[in-house]
């Protein structure tokens, strides 16, 4: 079941593989939010918040990250509630329950929900260290 | 003692009968390893002409659907893109039924053995059967709807090729039967699929399937979906869906909500 080839024919079938699974992973980027259909969120809109982390949901079918972010001074923080992948898919690209730790500052950006409510499909996040995770650019 | 030398003889020609129908050990292909499909939870991405991905609305062309089931199709797009599809994996509750097993994300797994391949999907997760042995399709009176069907296939060459039927497929998805995908593809109970499962090379491997429905299509549907090795080492983990379903289905309205934190749906529920 195994061939002999050249060198050179191995190098280009490795390159178009190559390029296989970089337009797959491009292309499969929306399977992070697989359980359900995304349509409630806003796909043309990126909202950022900062804020405090309350809580990383590390777990199936989707992880939630629980933001409190001050809205005005003095008032109550608003709980944001940020959906992100499986911990199966997110632990695979170096995501850790540790990752959002409790009580950390972090500005993070979401697809909001269309209807105003205080949720969002999660797009990246920066700390305060400058570190960051997912789509920062 | 001649009851005995028949049944020896009887024994001898059946292991002898089944060795040939199903592939010797040593003559099967290595597909170890841990996979993952390439490219969005679409089921034909092929049929894709604008938007149409899990997390995006817009059209998309049909599969060569009858104007009945199209009509069929075009209410699950309106549903979808008003998160009222009553998608059967939300509830978290049943399998994602063949051929939407082999459009999952997370990771894959093709266990090969000589009377049996197992296709274990991370999600779910799910586990469809393809029987080797030479064994047939059971009667049709014999049989009922299942989410996987029944697979019975054979080997040629590297090439898995696997016949699955009875598949639990209707075109309600309030009904709980299988859909495709997202987008709200539903295919008859009359569905048939022929899949060709091989490894291209050591790091990719491909399903063609060709998709026939005497009720719902009007031509064959031939799809293909491609998997991608995943690093040497790659864990698999549990895929507890009713952990932290904050996504579950309405009953009332059909509609897929979000809870908040404490447990209530937020927005608008109607």
């Amino acid at each position: 079941m195994r061939s002999i080839e050249p060198s050179g024919v191995r190098a280009v079938r490795y390159l178009i593989v190559g390029l296989l699974v970089t337009c797959g992973l491009l292309a499969g980027s929306p399977a992070l939010v697989a359980h359900h259909a995304g349509t409630m969120f806003s796909e043309d809109q990126t909202k950022e918040l900062t804020g405090t982390v309350k809580e990383f949901q590390f777990t199936n079918p989707h992880s939630w990250i629980q933001v409190l972010v001050e809205t005005t001074p003095g008032a109550p923080p608003q709980e944001w509630s940020i959906e992100w992948g499986s911990p199966n898919q997110l632990s695979r690209q170096g995501i850790r329950p540790s990752t959002f730790k409790f009580g950390t500052k972090v500005t993070v950006r979401v697809r909001p929900m269309r209807d105003g409510s205080p949720a969002g499909s999660f797009v990246g996040a920066k700390f305060d260290d400058g570190k960051t995770v997912g789509r920062w650019d | 003692m001649k009851l005995l030398g028949g049944a020896c003889v009887c024994v001898l020609l059946t292991a002898a009968l089944v060795s040939a129908q199903s592939q010797s050990r040593d003559a099967l292909p290595d597909w170890t390893g841990v996979w993952q499909m390439m490219g969005g939870t679409v089921f034909d991405r092929a049929t894709a002409k604008s938007e149409g991905g899990v997390l995006t609305r817009g059209q998309r062309e049909q599969p060569p659907y009858n104007a009945e089931w199209e009509a069929i199709y075009q209410r699950n797009l309106k549903l979808r893109d008003d998160s009222r599809l009553p998608d059967p994996i939300n509830t978290c509750g049943t399998p994602a039924g063949f051929p939407r097993l082999m459009n999952l994300p997370d990771t894959y797994e093709f266990v090969v053995r000589p009377e049996q391949t197992w296709i274990l999907t991370e999600n779910g997760p799910n586990t469809l059967r393809i029987y080797t042995d030479g064994r047939a399709h059971p009667a049709p009176e014999d049989r009922w709807p299942t989410y996987t069907g029944d697979s019975v296939g054979h080997w040629e060459g590297d090439t898995l090729v696997f016949d699955t039927v009875s598949m639990r497929m209707s075109r309600y998805p309030e009904s709980g039967d299988t859909v495709l995908d997202r987008t709200g593809l539903v295919l008859s109970d009359a569905a048939h699929v022929v899949t060709r499962l091989r490894k291209v090379n050591d790091e990719l491997m491909e399903a063609r399937m060709v998709i026939e429905d005497a009720k719902a299509l009007t031509a064959p549907w031939n799809v293909t979906k491609t998997y991608r090795r995943l690093q040497k080492g790659t864990r698999v983990y549990d895929y507890a869906c009713a952990e932290n379903n904050r996504n579950p289905v309405d009953a009332a309205t059909g509609r897929t909500l979000i809870l908040g934190p404490d447990g209530k749906p937020l927005g608008d529920v109607k």
